[in-house]
């Protein structure tokens, strides 16, 4: 959540301070070609506004992923130190000109001659641009890592599958940026200012126009490079991604159309709140993206190398085998039968993520669930939603976090009758089976497996469930709420429903298996195969 | 679990040998360092010659205020600039160090991202606001100071924590959620007073030099700014002779030794110690002369010497507080020969972009530009 708070803002200032400088540049030879003075004093005020902005909130931003990525996930940020650390020392060059050149063009207005001027505000640009360019390889590098898993060539890292749509997606959206943000200096609504506010509305909104045209085709581009693992959560099951993908889109078009409107054609409308929702827009598109592009990429944080939770996927081994307690070096207590290493062993390898409570927390998903039915659902943890990593302990271990999760809610009791039945069943399979399935859903559905069940015929399947799949957990829960559970599924699977959903493809958190292929909607009820 | 925690070493290779990542560690630690005394220094000499100019008998002391004013966002600006390039190499080297002191002290070293803005809008709102004397004006960089100064305390708790893996695990266990200092250490108080009066001395330095080539233009208030900072480099620099006096007894005894009895070292502490003397008696003399003389430049460049031993010194020291736990020379290295080319054509060539449109600037030759380079 922090990281994502600060990514977010970064992303969203430090392409600004690339189109920006784009935008300035071009506007002032505009201004000078034209000799039109209104349009310079613009470009002006503009560059002072973009300073402020730029050099301070973006740069200093950029610094808190730097402190926060190395709190946060030290072994991941180590691994792309080890490997960029040179391709970082280029970046630093680019910035290190690229402030230079924004305080030198920002201070000079008045002192510098007009063509001078302007190679410094073109040099700014230059460098800003390269940072961008050296940047977008280290972190497409983290999703398409390419062929550096097997040469560990600083080349093959950098220049990955999905560096090239990756920039030009990254510059289509600095372009749309400077638009939005050219509004935010927009010259006031005086008589004398009528002639540049209209011609600086109508630019601004050239410029979203222009990268809006290059996104989508950058996007469709990056999206059938990514891994199929990762092109899998786009397909609408996922709720955030589904939230996201709708967001951005909504934000980007609702923004098109604020430009198109208020920009190009009544640019007299175009007033601080009209403006003030143009930046939301922005932001939203910006959150939206970096929302998915890091979603995507989930279980990992480098693909193939290092886990979300931190975890090396090299050292997974080792942890199953030894356990974490002769393993990590932090720990606040060394007796693996407390519920107090549980929960620092949710800290170290769930904390990354989650917390009991809050964004994602955990105290609301594991309602229901005892420890046992914790500490056996943690062997499958990566089966849940594909966007798990396995988990790296011992049996011991996950007997200590199962009962850790198990101790953040008071245990489940009913007085089930025939009123309430089917609202026991639903919360009941929420807890024990929502997580990986839906009965008539795309996600996983059991429609097919349970259709033409009675509710006796779906109690006597589950105590065989693990033994049919090694992925399902044991089941275990008291008599009475598995009635209710066998009740609701035969109830949902036998219910008329009006399209029958396509069951969507799944990643797995797993090393080893990508996929989880469930079955068509059409292929025969063989319970072993149709639960997966 | 281990009694002392050390992270385990990248299992990747480093990319370059150790030699060029320690050499290009001090070069931009000493000039980060230049930035970030300037920062600092500069802010508390802009602070006081602000409140001493509200005297109408102190008409220096408000110019060099306002004209301090104009260069401290850019000071501010560099100082995290070239913080970024020395955070870089650092991790290469002992990022395993580093990452688990800053996982210790993690709410407090995240707060200094915030605390930096802070410092750089007001040091922003300062500069537009001095030269009017708005009433509020002294009250933001008084406010921007100390932020930098608590920021200025962060850092020294996490950079002496790094050393000390074995306070480590205790630390953890009494606050597993970030919120710890590095208080326990004694070397603490007096490493942070010795990093901010050093900002003041070097800037003290900075400022007689710049004093000088004031005084091309205005005789009388060059020679009262290089006779004041000299005054003030003098004073500060025995403060700070004291202030290393008590850092030596503070640091463990083992590593105080190191000093005495290692060749390197000791020659880089004996260097030091005389460069500083010679900066401080060529400052003064310089200074104290009716006509001051280019005696100052040598103290001033005699100073900047001084800064970059006292670097090679605190980094030979944090080897020998890491000696127990690491061994640069041991550490497997797959150099990746060709960026290393690209990224040392690419710095000449940046520092060449930048000089040139530094070139611009004086060549353009107006008043506002003598602002920029002057201070």
């Amino acid at each position: 959540m922090l990281i994502a708070l600060v990514a977010v803002m970064h992303v969203f200032v430090s392409h600004f301070a690339v189109g920006g400088g784009f935008f300035l540049v071009v506007t002032e030879g505009l201004a000078r070609r034209q000799n039109d003075a209104a349009l310079l004093a613009y470009c002006r005020r503009h560059s002072r506004f973009f300073a402020l902005l730029t050099l301070v909130f973006g740069a200093i931003s950029g610094v808190g992923i730097w402190f926060t990525i190395g709190l946060v996930s030290p072994e991941a940020t180590s691994t792309l130190i080890h490997a960029f650390v040179w391709a970082w020392a280029i970046e630093w060059v680019f910035f290190f000109v690229e402030i230079a050149a924004a305080i030198i063009y920002y201070k000079t207005w008045d002192s510098l001659p007009a063509r001078d001027h302007q190679i410094v505000g073109w040099i700014y640009f230059v460098a800003a641009w390269m940072s961008l360019f050296v940047i977008n390889g280290i972190l497409t590098f983290m999703l398409t890592p390419g062929r550096w898993i097997q040469t560990q060539s600083f080349w093959d890292g950098m220049f990955n599958p999905t560096f090239l749509p990756s920039l030009v997606a990254r510059t289509a959206v600095s372009v749309i940026l400077a638009g939005i943000f050219g509004y935010v200096t927009l010259p006031s609504r005086e008589a004398h200012n009528h002639e540049v506010r209209e011609k600086v509305a109508r630019w601004a909104a050239f410029w979203m126009m222009a990268g809006a045209v290059v996104l989508p085709l950058s996007l469709w581009w990056y999206f059938a490079r990514i891994p199929q693992f990762s092109q899998l959560y786009l397909n609408g099951v996922l709720i955030g991604v589904r939230h996201a993908v709708r967001g951005g889109v909504a934000f980007t078009l609702l923004a098109l159309l604020i430009a198109l409107v208020c920009g190009v054609w009544k640019p007299n409308w175009m007033r601080s709140p009209v403006v003030a929702l143009l930046v939301v827009c922005g932001l939203g598109t910006i959150g939206a993206g970096e929302y998915l592009r890091e979603f995507v990429r989930k279980p990992w944080v480098i693909n193939q190398v290092v886990y979300a939770n931190d975890i090396r996927a090299a050292q997974v081994e080792a942890l199953q085998s030894k356990g974490v307690s002769h393993t990590a070096n932090f720990l606040l207590t060394e007796d693996p039968a407390s519920v107090a290493y549980g929960e620092n062993l949710f800290q170290l390898q769930c904390g990354s993520c989650h917390g009991a409570g809050g964004y994602r927390g955990m105290q609301r998903r594991v309602d229901g669930w005892d420890a046992e039915f914790a500490s056996d659902i943690l062997q499958h943890i990566h089966i849940l939603r594909g966007t798990m990593p396995p988990y790296a302990g011992n049996e011991e271990d996950r007997k200590a976090l199962g009962g850790y999760l198990a101790s953040l809610n008071p245990a489940w009791h009913f007085n089930i009758t025939d009123g309430n039945r089917l609202e026991v069943g639903e919360m009941v399979f929420a807890s024990r089976c929502g997580h990986c399935h839906t009965v008539n859903g795309n996600f996983r559905p059991l429609r097919g497996a349970f259709e033409k069940a009675t509710p006796s015929q779906v109690q006597e399947v589950f105590p065989a469930l693990d033994a049919m799949s090694s992925d399902m957990p044991k089941f275990n829960s008291p008599d009475d709420q598995a009635q209710a559970l066998a009740f609701y599924i035969s109830h949902e699977a036998n219910k008329p429903v009006l399209q029958k959903q396509t069951p969507a493809e799944m990643p797995t958190g797993s090393t080893h298996s990508q996929l989880v292929r469930p079955p068509g909607p059409r292929q025969p009820a063989e319970p072993r195969k149709e639960v997966r | 679990m281990p009694a002392i925690p050390i992270p385990h070493v990248d299992p990747l290779p480093l990319p370059g040998p150790v030699w060029l990542f320690t050499a290009l560690l001090l070069v931009v630690f000493t000039l980060h360092i230049v930035a970030m005394n300037s920062a600092l220094g500069g802010g508390i000499w802009a602070l006081w010659n602000y409140i001493r100019g509200h005297n109408s008998a102190h008409p220096y002391s408000r110019r060099l205020a306002n004209e301090l004013a104009a260069m401290l966002p850019t000071y501010l600006a560099f100082t995290v600039t070239l913080g970024v390039a020395a955070l870089l190499f650092v991790q290469v080297l002992f990022g395993n160090f580093l990452y688990a002191s800053s996982i210790l002290i993690g709410a407090l070293w995240l707060a200094v991202i915030p605390l930096v803005m802070v410092a750089y809008y007001g040091f922003y709102y300062f500069s537009s606001s001095a030269e009017k004397g708005k009433g509020i004006s002294g009250c933001v960089l008084a406010v921007s100071v100390c932020v930098l100064l608590g920021i200025a305390f962060i850092f020294v708790n996490n950079m002496t924590l790094m050393l000390r893996p074995e306070h480590w695990l205790a630390m953890y266990r009494a606050h597993p959620n970030g919120w710890n200092l590095n208080l326990a250490d004694r070397s603490l108080v007096p490493r942070y007073l010795h990093m901010v009066n050093g900002a003041i001395v070097l800037f003290s330095a900075i400022l007689a030099h710049l004093g000088m080539r004031k005084m091309k233009t205005d005789t009388e208030y060059g020679r009262w700014i290089v006779q004041r900072s000299a005054l003030v480099f003098a004073t500060c620099t025995g403060v700070q002779f004291l202030l290393g006096f008590w850092l030596l007894l503070a640091i463990p005894r083992e590593i105080a030794m190191v000093l005495l009895r290692d060749p390197l070292p000791g020659a880089v502490f004996g260097l030091a110690l005389m460069s500083v003397i010679s900066a401080m008696l060529l400052i003064l003399i310089g200074s104290l002369a009716p006509e001051p003389t280019s005696l100052v430049h040598a103290g001033f460049a005699m100073s900047l010497l001084t800064l970059f031993l006292m670097v090679c010194l605190r980094y030979l020291l944090r080897l020998a507080y890491l000696k127990p736990y690491v061994n640069l020379g041991a550490l497997a290295v797959r150099p990746q020969i060709g960026v290393i080319v690209i990224f040392l054509l690419l710095f000449v060539g940046g520092l060449a972009t930048v000089g040139y449109m530094l070139w611009l600037v004086v060549r353009s030759g107006k008043s506002r530009v003598t602002a920029i380079t002057s201070y």
